[in-house]
Parts: structure tokens; sequence; C-alpha cells
């Protein structure tokens, strides 16, 4: 596909799923019942889950393309790591702010040192690290191939943050969708929190196409400035 | 008239300074839709069994709010900040 076209691809996805965020915001305020156990405080839930949904995915993403760019050393796969990366650092800042919000009122505690939420601030500064390690490299090269590696470390962090819950005595209940015998959410609650998990991928995906092209532009002008000073 | 043309960088300012106070506005209209939500879900008129107002307190939609509104900024801000260095590197790769 041309620069142009995922420029307008992605543009139109990130419009979607924006309009669709929004849909969501009001699905959870004027449709969706008011939790019994938690109160107004759960409606957090739709925001939290969405932005943890895409943020694994997006680091699942730079783990997958920077194991493949050390294989195959194509710098596009360098490029959809970086993009990917920080498209996952703006989702997991979301997730690491949303949720002590909803602790202080649930737990009575911003924030506490159980397993998910151990697990889950690691891995933020994580990826964190993947871009201290590629900007303070001083040979560029070198840069892109640490922080591929540190991409790929970072997330065995996935798993196990999701798994914590079980593992471990932890403050988080235990998975309400993703378990073997089916979600049990009412039906509002479930149908609203898999339109904000569409909404959000389709914002992720649609900004990811546009940082990539960003990224490309980028590469470009550095490689005509270079030629312009030999 | 010739002497009191505004130089081109200048047309720029103002074109962006266009843009930064419509970024605002948008910003500004997404914060009050969003608000719209919270403030009306806090007290809704025919709830039969909500508890009566005194005895309510505000801080989770204090939160819920707060949390909505950190959402839809920090996408918007990526978007902002990927739209502004796309700018600045066209005019890079333009001259």
């Amino acid at each position: 596909m041309s620069l142009r076209g995922l420029r307008l691809t992605g543009t139109t996805l990130a419009a979607v799923g924006l309009l669709l965020m929004l849909t969501v915001y009001g699905l959870s305020f004027f449709w969706v019942p008011t939790e019994v156990a938690q109160g107004v405080i759960q409606r957090i839930f739709y925001v939290h889950v969405p932005a943890a949904w895409v943020a694994f995915m997006a680091f699942g993403l730079v783990a997958l393309t920077s194991a493949m760019y050390l294989w195959l050393r194509d710098e596009r796969l360098d490029r959809a790591a970086l993009s990917a990366a920080e498209g996952g650092m703006v989702f997991a800042t979301v997730v690491i702010t949303t949720g002590p919000l909803w602790a202080r009122v649930a737990w009575g505690t911003y924030w506490t040192w159980e397993p998910r939420l151990t697990l889950t601030l690691l891995l933020w500064f994580v990826y964190l690290g993947y871009f201290l390690v590629r900007g303070s490299a001083e040979n560029p090269e070198r840069g892109k191939r640490f922080a591929a590696v540190v991409g790929i470390v970072g997330a065995l962090d996935i798993p196990l943050i999701h798994l914590s819950v079980l593992w471990f005595r932890s403050l988080h209940p235990k998975p309400v969708v993703a378990k073997p015998e089916g979600p049990t959410l009412p039906a509002p609650m479930l149908i609203t929190l898999l339109l904000g998990l569409l909404a959000f991928t389709l914002v992720f995906l649609g900004l990811f196409l546009l940082r990539y092209t960003l990224q490309t532009l980028r590469d470009a002008a550095d490689a005509r400035d270079r030629r312009a000073t030999v | 008239m010739p002497g009191t043309a505004v130089p081109p960088s200048e047309g720029k300012g103002i074109m962006k300074s266009k843009g930064s106070a419509i970024m605002v506005s948008l910003v500004f209209v997404l914060l009050l839709v969003a608000a719209v939500g919270p403030l009306s879900a806090a007290w809704p008129p025919s709830a039969p069994q909500a508890t009566p107002l005194a005895q309510q307190s505000l801080r989770p939609y204090v939160n819920v709010f707060i949390a909505y509104a950190i959402a839809l900024l920090a996408v918007l801000g990526w978007v902002i900040s990927i739209g502004r260095r796309l700018a600045r590197l066209e005019r890079r790769l333009g001259e």
C-alpha cells in the first residue's frame, strides 16, 4: 500500500474508532445498568479494560515485529515496532492512571503493591526503557537491535499480568470475560465492553498506521539529508 | 499595500494559531460531551432505589469523569502529536 493509502486508511480508522469511543461513553452512562456491588465507579471498567487490551496487543505487536526485525533486518519491521510501542505506551498510561482512580473508591487506596498492579507498572517501565535504549545508543542500528530485544523481553510480562490473578492472591477480580465457561457479564455490560474493545482497537490501528507513515517519511528525510552532506 | 503585506512566516503563524484554537475548542466540546454523561448519571431522576443526594459521595462520579477524560485526552494528544510531527516533516521534505 502507498503512503497516501496508509494515511487515508489510518485517518478513517482513527475517526471511526473515536466516534465509536464517544458512543461507548454514551452507552456506559445512559444504557448500562449500575453495578450493584461497586456502584457508579465500576463504569471505569469500560475504558480501563479496553485500554489494557489495546496496550497488551500493541506490546505483543512490538515483540512480534521486533523478533522479525532481528531475523530479517527489514527496516519496515523496526518502524512497525516503534509505532506500536508508542501506541502501547499511550494506552498503558491510560491503564495505570484510570486503575488507581477506580481503586481509590473500590479498595480505599490509589495504589497497592499487589501482583497485577506491580507487573503492569513493570511493563510500563520496560517499554519506557525501549525508547531510552533506542535513543541513547550512539550507533542507531545498534540502538534498534537493543530496543528490539527489550521489546521482546517486555512482552513476556503480558501473560504474567493476565495469569497473576489466578496464580497469586490478588485484589483484582478473577476474569469475567476471558474464561473457559464464557463471559458472565449481563448483556448490556458485555455489549458495551465489546464495543469499547472495538473502538479502542480501531483508534490504535488507525493511529498506528499514521505513526508508521510518519516514521517512513522521517527515515526518507534523514536519508536525503545524509546524501546531501556526503 | 506591498509595504504592509504579512510575511509568509507570519501568515503561517496565524494559520497555526487558528489551527490550535480550533483544536482547543474541539477538545473543550468533547470534554463537555463527556461531562454530560457523569453528571446526568449522578442524579438519575427516575431511579427508584437511588440513595438520597445528601448521603451520596461525589468521589465516584468525579473519578469516573477524570478517567474518561484521561482516556479521551490521551488519544487526542497522540492524534495531535502525530499530526504536528507529520506537518513538520512535510515542510522539511518540501524544502
